[in-house]
């Protein structure tokens, strides 16, 4: 135990270090949401409330990050299988006495009103790396079994709400942490396939309108006043964006209506529209360079448990943004996926700087070997 | 003991870090490892996506642009299009016969109707009084083209404010206000400016007029027709940016319309006005036209129609009324009105015989009241029963003896007569501006082969000769004709276009009166000389001329021609009695020394020439003497 002293702030020195964050994933994850503000209050048409709202959420946000960045991954392990077990209470509450308007998703506490699902996002691969942190890796066959019982009871839940989106971003981002913790690839391949064979017993109990967007992901021109018109729309928003985009203020196709939840879900559409190729490159590119930092932060932990969550964290983000990106130019099909930083609402915006505070927590308290 | 409890100690601590530890030193490096390699795979997994993902990115953006961009760009913008407001028509002194006036339609838009049967009904409520059709309202709804559902036409607003008492009913309607056009003289001149009506696909496919883009409306008839591409303009556009609703955002651009050049007509509305008064309850036509330049100054059809009715789309009762009426108001008499020419054609039959040198001004042919023709049991009766005794040309012609004319034309033959009349017109379009004129007929030996199968009998070239038979012509040709006699042969093609004036620069295009010249070839003058004052005779020679009854006008004389058409054998077995009358015909111009008008009268069934038709053209004539007294003092 001797040979660990806790790095506390004065290796680095400056004010990131004094508040324990990461100034190169802050400025990036800065930038994106001042390009968030930017499309949110053009394609609103120059709603300075909207703005209003999105920056105060974002000032939450960064106030959330910054405390979380001072929680010792230690106290984080700690209470990991408590906020789990809580968050979990709630979704049970919130299958009984949600509300909502085509999916019981929110909580409403009278004074908030929330998505414990948006909290599973941050408490699912956190409890992964908790049941991991006590286990020798590469871990054995039970223990994964755990594990994915940790994963996909409450993606299951979220599944019932019905918030299918959610639900598979959540089992994807536990899905990473198993297979950040290590497992063997003939594993991994056995357990693909035997998804894949479930796939149509998940078809069955689809609901109908779920169905219908997964069928419009093969085909979305076949009906493009139906369900194809979102993706249609906001695949014309960005393709006639072209190289330099139409300018600031300058889009037509969100402005106008064409691309709906032009502020929330595809937001990115309405930001290719006005910003261009160009645009979407800088901003994938922060993107980017935020995972990958996150990685590397992953890689010089000191724990299992450090290492597990900020990679897995640093993934999830990264895969929020593949997902949201995805449906806009037909990859994925279309489920109800923010833009990590860029979408406008509350929830996901604070649940996303905590992750990214989790992140910064890992790096600025890790244990350096003394020589 | 000691050692083994310390060591059981130790075992218990050392299980209890295994357990707890956050520290274990086991494999720590191994797992570090194993994690940075993971990490890596992760890292490769991470850039690849991404490459992939800006590759679709610039796919989309960049490759894909212009079929995006198209997209987009028709998303939001509509067309609408802007009619342009049509040009006036002016007569030749220029008063206007025809304007635009703006009205309003009670509409209502398609996007604002929920529930088609609902719909119906609270119009069907709100409009108690009847004045709607639903059944038209049902076919618009079905139409999903139409944007806007039209409820009511041309409301004026006064009648609108007397609706939108109530308008919290169905607080859909709208006011749409638009150009109506509106005929000064709808009824006089009706047959000469015609009427709008709805772009149909005939039109499109049509020749003669330019449907552009944006058109509604379009000219069916007249004037209106024939001079669309003058009258109509330009159609503008506006480009508007509509969000997704289809609600109009701002006006991206705007092509204003040209106007449509004003037209001047050769008519003289005073006295085209004055004219129909005369015919107003008679069917026939005058013709009015200046030999010396084509103009015509007058063309009547009687009975003529209301032609604003047409520009309030007419209702199909109304339309019915016009076509089942018994008096053919919508036959445009002046040129499809296909006449027998009765002795209005013998000055012609008369010059045919001097220029083939039948007969010469000495020639005088016995009148005894019938000409008896070979191998004919029929005697052909003169219309005077006692007979003319002997007659020369002048004399046959004041008196208009038919024996005469039997005789010349029974000499001269129907080929030459047949192929001669066409010298004057007859037979064949005079291409006055106004389309569907009809030829008349001059008939011939083929003809008749062709038509009948029959051969030609010489007591038809008889018939022929007195302009009876089966020879017809049209007023307008009866007017060309009697004009290549007042001009000695130099004539014009007839027409209505006096000169247009261009919307935007004023310029003012005149008819081009050389490119429309002709010549009828007269041989010897003398000859023409002796028609001349033939048709002096008949309404200045008292007690001889048919049509000197006339009351005579101030400073100047007329030459003229009467004519009866027997009509009889045409409308056979039919039990009105008026029917069985004969056509009064008069052909003229004035003044005798130096022709300015022709005149030519027909009217159905109306008894005599001399009687009926005469007394038109000598009022018609006064009136205009006076009315171009008036316009000199005028000017001095």
């Amino acid at each position: 135990m001797s040979e660990f002293i806790r790095d506390d702030r004065n290796h680095y020195g400056g004010l990131s270090s004094l508040l324990r964050i990461d100034a190169k994933i802050f400025i990036s994850i800065i930038l994106v949401t001042i390009l968030g503000l930017l499309t949110i209050y053009s394609s609103s048409s120059g709603d300075i409330s909207l703005v209003i709202k999105q920056l105060t959420r974002i000032i939450i946000g960064i106030i959330t990050m910054i405390f979380i960045a001072q929680v010792h991954p230690d106290n984080l392990r700690l209470f990991a299988p408590f906020l789990y077990f809580f968050t979990f209470i709630l979704l049970v509450i919130v299958l009984f006495f949600g509300v909502g308007n085509t999916a019981d998703r929110w909580l409403d506490l009278y004074f908030i009103r929330f998505q414990p699902s948006e909290l599973m996002k941050i408490f699912v691969p956190l409890m992964v790396a908790w049941y991991y942190s006590n286990k020798p890796l590469p871990p054995k066959l039970s223990y994964i079994f755990i594990a994915s019982l940790i994963v996909v009871v409450p993606v299951l839940m979220i599944m019932k709400q019905p918030d299918l989106g959610t639900a598979l971003l959540i089992g994807m981002s536990g899905a990473i942490a198993i297979l950040l913790a290590g497992i063997s690839l003939k594993f991994f391949f056995g357990s693909s396939i035997s998804i894949l064979l479930l796939a149509p017993v998940l078809w069955m109990n689809m609901h109908d309108y779920q169905k219908q967007r997964v069928l419009t992901f093969f085909d979305p021109e076949s009906d493009p006043m139906g369900a194809g018109y979102h993706l249609l729309q906001s695949k014309i928003a960005l393709g006639s964006g072209g190289f330099f985009g139409k300018g600031f203020f300058n889009g037509t196709q969100s402005k106008l209506g064409f691309v709906p939840e032009h502020s929330t879900d595809f937001i990115f559409s309405a930001f290719g529209e006005e910003f261009g190729f160009l645009g979407v490159l800088l901003l994938m590119s922060l993107y980017l360079f935020i995972a990958l930092r996150g990685l590397s932060i992953s890689v010089r932990a000191t724990d299992n448990f450090g290492r597990i969550l900020s990679g897995t964290l640093s993934l999830t983000l990264f895969l929020y943004v593949i997902v949201n990106v995805g449906m806009v130019i037909g990859f994925l099909p279309v489920v109800g996926a923010p833009l990590p930083f860029m979408s406008y609402g509350g929830t996901s915006m604070v649940t996303l700087f905590a992750t990214v505070g989790i992140i910064m927590s890992v790096k600025s308290h890790q244990r350096i070997l003394r020589k | 003991m000691k050692t083994k409890a310390r060591e059981d100690n130790i075992r218990k601590r050392n299980k209890i870090e295994e357990k707890y530890s956050w520290d274990r030193m086991n494999d720590a490096e191994g797992e570090r490892k194993s994690h940075r390699i993971r990490a890596l795979i992760a890292s490769l997994i991470v850039l690849s996506i991404f490459f992939v993902y800006v590759l679709k990115l610039y796919e989309v953006q960049v490759s894909d642009f212009e079929y995006y961009a198209t997209k987009s760009e028709s998303n939001r913008i509509r067309v609408r299009p802007i009619q342009a407001l049509r040009g006036n028509i002016f007569d030749r002194n220029g008063v206007i016969i025809a304007k635009n006036v703006s009205t309003f339609d009670l509409i209502i838009k398609r996007e604002k109707i929920s529930n088609h049967q609902d719909f119906l009904e609270d119009v069907d409520n709100f409009f108690s009084d009847g004045r709607i059709d639903s059944k038209d309202i049902k076919d618009q709804l079905r139409n999903r083209k139409l944007k806007e559902i039209t409820l009511i036409d041309d409301i004026s607003l006064e009648e609108y404010s007397l609706i939108s008492v109530d308008k919290h009913l169905l607080p859909e309607i709208e006011l749409r206000s638009k150009a109506k056009r509106e005929y000064l003289y709808p009824v006089s001149t009706s047959h000469i400016l015609g009427y709008l009506g709805k772009v149909s696909d005939s039109d499109i496919y049509s020749d003669v007029v330019k449907v552009q883009e944006g058109m509604t409306e379009i000219g069916k008839l007249g004037i209106e027709r024939f001079y669309q591409n003058i009258l109509s303009g330009q159609p503008g556009f506006e480009k508007l940016e509509t969000d997704a609703l289809g609600e109009i955002i701002r006006t991206v651009e705007t092509k204003e319309p040209k106007r449509g050049d004003d037209i001047f007509l050769t008519i003289d509305i005073k006295l085209q006005e004055y004219v129909y008064n005369l015919m107003r309850n008679k069917e026939g036509s005058v013709v009015i036209m200046n030999p010396k330049n084509g103009d015509i100054l007058t063309l009547v059809s009687a009975p003529g129609y209301d032609i604003n009715l047409f520009t309030k789309s007419i209702s199909s009762k109304n339309y019915n009324q016009l076509l089942n009426d018994v008096r053919k108001p919508m036959i445009n008499r002046a040129l499809n009105g296909q006449y027998p020419p009765g002795s209005t054609l013998k000055p012609f039959i008369g010059l045919i015989a001097l220029e083939e040198g039948i007969i010469n001004s000495d020639k005088f042919v016995s009148c005894s009241g019938e000409y008896i023709l070979n191998n004919h049991k029929r005697p052909f009766k003169c219309w005077k029963k006692d007979g003319h005794g002997a007659a020369d040309l002048s004399y046959a012609l004041t008196q208009s003896c038919d024996v005469f004319f039997y005789r010349i034309s029974e000499l001269t033959g129907i080929d030459t007569i047949s192929e001669k009349l066409y010298k004057y017109g007859f037979g064949q379009k005079t291409y006055i501006d106004l389309y569907n004129e009809s030829t008349g007929l001059v008939p011939d030996r083929n003809w008749k082969y062709k038509i009948k199968q029959q051969s030609w009998y010489p007591g038809e070239t008889l018939n022929v000769g007195i302009g009876q038979g089966y020879f017809l012509a049209t007023p307008l040709q009866l007017t060309l004709a009697t004009a290549s006699l007042a001009t000695a042969g130099k004539t014009f093609i007839p027409h209505l276009l006096l000169k247009y004036r261009d919307s935007k620069t004023g310029n003012l295009t005149e008819y081009k009166y050389n490119e429309n010249e002709f010549l009828t070839s007269y041989e010897n003058l003398d000859f023409l000389d002796i028609v001349h004052h033939a048709m002096w005779r008949v309404t200045n020679e008292r007690g001889v001329g048919t049509a000197a009854q006339l009351k005579k006008i101030n400073n100047i004389e007329i030459a003229g021609k009467t004519g009866t058409a027997q009509v009889y054998s045409l409308d056979a077995g039919k039990s009105d009695i008026k029917k069985l009358q004969d056509h009064a015909l008069f052909i003229s111009y004035a003044p005798f020394e130096e022709p300015e008008i022709v005149v030519t009268v027909i009217v159905e069934h109306g008894g005599g020439g001399s009687s009926t038709a005469a007394p038109i053209a000598r009022d018609a004539i006064e009136f205009y003497m006076n009315s171009k007294k008036e316009v000199i003092s005028k000017s001095e």
